[in-house]
């Protein structure tokens, strides 16, 4: 091996051409590309805090796990996190930055890279903001749901760091979009955002999500086709990219105004829709057990009229 | 009169010198009232590249170099004359020569009177898709470079020279000459056709009237004269065609080194953007120049930029992706701040862009419309088509200005056939060859850069992975790839 290494460094040496040739390639094996398959012992170094770079394999089989579980059971946060950023490359993470990088706006969010967390928003304030701007109806909202901006996971598993803020920043604003919208967190709620979200945006994700229609009530299935997909596909195919909304900015402003920039108009309220259904389910419930009760009631009067004329015959 | 009746190897048709003789013995009873126009055996209307290397080409040849010849030039040619720049500084408008046109000028003898230090032979060249990033690299690789005196000339591509170091070298070989009737600073006022008089008649050769009052009459008009060539327009040829809408920006840059293979090995850079290829040719020691052909919207904003928002402007054009290209076109100013920001997150190869540009040399910034134009046809009675009058193509591929030098080769090749066989060298008939030989292969070469600026053209769609494919295939194919750099060269065609 020694002996033949240094007859070609002599050989190269002599050509000066191929010296060139022999320094691009030292120079190539110092800076060389990221493998595309690896195994779990020679996994690439991060390119961020919190990478963790995964293999085609591993890839493949993180689609269709993380898929089939949060499909089966939406509570898993984590599920969903997973399952958008794996499906997130190629093409579709590098089209949202492509997005956010032809906006002014967009361009500003890269440079300063806010992140929306519980501590970074401050709720206090956002109450005492006047009715009808952006900050107070997500605060009402927030508290409608009794949910809270909780710190979303952190995006793992996206190779370039720049998409991986993109990623993280649609993922933290997703409560924004329900205030914008005004839909509930209940699951009829959550898939016609997605749609909006995915017409908006083109996120697989968000896409792959509208299947979870499919484990709606038959009622809600019913309404998600006929007054929610329609409205999620026609606006979120007109309005501006949500993904550019500098919302910390944007806290202070009439909510109308801001849909109207956006081209967005509110859906119907899906939860007094919702609330009405309910009642009228209620309504007709209790007719139907006030009338079972009263044919009981008259068949247990009837019984008890045939039982006492047999005991008065007997 | 008597001298063009007498000189050898004028061709002055019997009917004339029968009529001339006859007044000669009168006794030159007629007034000379009437000015008999100057006649030529060639008058050039032009003194570009194209032009002076014709006219250096017959005077050089001794087949030809008895042909009584004249150049007319609309500008002040003792400007050209005298050019000089220090070694430091460089004209924004440079072409690139190819060998072949360089073995043509050695063989008129008017290479060495170019300045050479100033002629930067260039060994190495690399084209990428700025969409998907797909890359083509060209050099004479060891075993596969055409024949050569000597092996680095060998592996030369081509040579980045400036416009007017040219021009200049031709001019002082045309000077050392000789036998010019050279009439600079002169427009053409008019191009008609020669009077009939008592002695001759030139009613169907060109006569052309100069500013200066001067009227010459040719056996041959050769149109050297640009793009608007009133010699075509005179002929009656019409160049069809299209603009592209674009124009080429160029600058003279300087940059951070001599480049990455140092001063011996020198390396041509070209990125297809979606608005147009972007160009950096390198001169001698640390400096380059630029051909960036554009929209005229973004061409007008990167010449009302600051120095060194232009130097990032440049820089950015080889590194950043096509979104951020555009938006950093619609600021005003600040893009130095921008390129900064977007280079930290924009993942590339230092290696394989050029080095950064660090200057641009004050006053080089210009631009030029793109267009497309083809005369139907480069002869016709008396009058031939040289160079851009000929042809204007799109300067992606480096090509115009060797093609000028290619057709004015072959012509001067034509008047040397016409001339050893008695042919009258400016009918038709003398003059086919020329066409035949030239103008099939101009054709091919203005499609060819046509379609490759269409192709590079689209930013989305399918058209995108497929040219990517097909790069990376012609990059891999070895034998198509010389085949292309042979043809881009020059180089005659081999089969086997």
């Amino acid at each position: 091996m020694e002996v033949t290494l240094k007859r070609t460094a002599a050989l190269v040496a002599r050509n000066p051409l191929q010296q060139h040739a022999a320094a691009a390639l030292a120079a190539a094996q110092h800076q060389r590309r990221r493998p595309f398959s690896f195994s779990s012992l020679t996994r690439p170094p991060p390119n961020y805090p919190g990478h963790v770079p995964l293999s085609p394999v591993e890839r493949a089989a993180l689609v269709v796990g993380a898929g089939l579980g949060s499909l089966f059971n939406p509570y898993r946060g984590d599920l969903i996190a997973i399952f958008s950023e794996v499906t997130a490359t190629p093409y579709f993470i590098y089209r949202l930055r492509d997005a956010m990088l032809a906006s002014p706006t967009g361009r500003r969010i890269l440079r300063d890279r806010p992140r929306i967390t519980s501590t970074s928003l401050n709720l206090p304030r956002l109450r005492s903001l006047p009715e009808g701007t952006v900050g107070r109806t997500y605060v009402a909202w927030l508290d409608r749901e009794g949910v809270s901006p909780d710190t979303r996971a952190p995006v793992r598993h996206v190779d370039d760091e720049e998409c991986a803020y993109v990623l993280q920043r649609y993922r933290e604003c997703h409560d924004f979009y329900h205030a914008l919208t005004g839909l509930p967190v209940v699951r009829e709620g959550e898939v016609a955002l997605k749609a909006f979200e995915f017409a908006n945006t083109l996120l697989p994700m968000t896409g792959l999500s509208v299947f979870a229609a499919a484990t709606l009530k038959p009622s809600e299935r019913r309404r998600f086709r006929e007054i929610y997909l329609p409205w999620a596909l026609r606006n979120g195919l007109r309005a501006k990219e949500v993904i550019n909304v500098y919302w910390e900015e944007q806290l202070e402003r009439n909510v109308e105004d801001l849909r109207r920039e956006l081209g967005v108009e509110p859906p119907p309220d899906l939860r007094d829709i919702r609330k009405r259904e309910r009642e009228e389910r209620r309504k007709k419930k209790e007719a139907e057990a006030a009338a079972a009760a009263a044919a009981a009631a008259a068949a247990s009067t009837a019984s008890a009229a045939e039982a006492a004329a047999a005991a008065g015959s007997v | 009169m008597d001298a063009l009746v007498r000189s050898r190897g004028a061709y002055v048709c019997r009917s004339c010198t029968r009529s001339l003789r006859r007044q000669w013995l009168r006794g030159h009873s007629y007034s000379t009232a009437a000015t008999t126009p100057d006649i030529y055996d060639v008058v050039c209307v032009g003194g570009g590249p194209a032009g002076l290397s014709l006219l250096t080409a017959l005077r050089a040849n001794p087949v030809t170099s008895h042909l009584r010849v004249a150049l007319v030039e609309a500008q002040d040619l003792a400007k050209v004359r005298s050019w000089t720049l220090p070694p430091d500084r460089f004209s924004n408008r440079c072409s690139s020569l190819t060998p072949a046109s360089v073995r043509f000028l050695e063989s008129i003898g008017a290479w060495n009177h170019l300045a050479r230090d100033r002629v930067q032979p260039y060994h190495e060249m690399q084209v990428w898709d700025g969409v998907t990033g797909a890359r083509i690299e060209f050099d004479w690789g060891l075993g596969s470079a055409p024949p050569a005196r000597h092996a680095v000339e060998g592996t030369t591509i081509a040579y980045m020279n400036e416009n007017l170091n040219l021009t200049s070298g031709l001019l002082k070989r045309l000077d050392e000459l000789g036998g010019v009737a050279v009439f600079d600073g002169a427009k053409v006022e008019a191009i008609t056709y020669g009077p009939e008089t008592e002695e001759l008649d030139l009613r169907q050769w060109p006569l052309v009237h100069l500013s200066s009052g001067n009227q010459l009459c040719a056996r041959l008009l050769v149109g050297a004269d640009g793009a608007n060539s009133p010699v075509r327009s005179f002929a009656g040829i019409s160049a069809p065609g299209w603009d592209y809408d674009r124009h080429g920006v160029v600058a003279t840059l300087e940059m951070e080194g001599d480049g990455w293979r140092g001063d011996q090995i020198k390396i041509a850079y070209q990125r297809f953007l979606p608005t147009g290829p972007v160009a950096m040719l390198p001169m001698p020691g640390r400096f380059s120049t630029l051909v960036w052909s554009t929209t005229p919207a973004n061409a007008a904003v990167l010449k009302s930029l600051s120095r060194k928002d232009f130097v990032a402007m440049v820089n950015a054009a080889f590194r950043l992706s096509p979104v951020d290209l555009a938006y950093m076109h619609t600021q005003e100013a600040g893009q130095a701040d921008e390129y900064s920001w977007r280079i930290q997150h924009t993942p590339h190869d230092p290696r394989a862009v050029p080095q950064e540009v660090v200057a641009v040399q004050e006053g080089t910034v210009a631009s030029f419309p793109l267009r497309l134009r083809h005369a139907d046809t480069y002869i016709a009675e008396r009058v031939a088509l040289v160079g851009d009058a000929a042809h204007t193509v799109h300067p992606l591929a480096g090509q115009g200005l060797n093609q000028g030098q290619g057709d004015v080769q072959s012509l001067a090749k034509t008047i040397e056939y016409a001339v050893t066989h008695g042919q009258d060298i400016g009918v038709t008939m003398s003059l086919e060859p020329y066409l035949s030989e030239r103008y099939a292969a101009n054709h091919v070469l203005l499609g060819v850069c046509d379609k490759l600026h269409k192709l590079y053209s689209a930013s989305s769609g399918p058209l995108v992975p497929l040219r990517s494919v097909g790069l990376s295939a012609v990059n891999a194919l070895t034998p198509l790839k010389s085949f292309l750099m042979n043809r881009a060269a020059g180089n005659p065609l081999k089969l086997f």
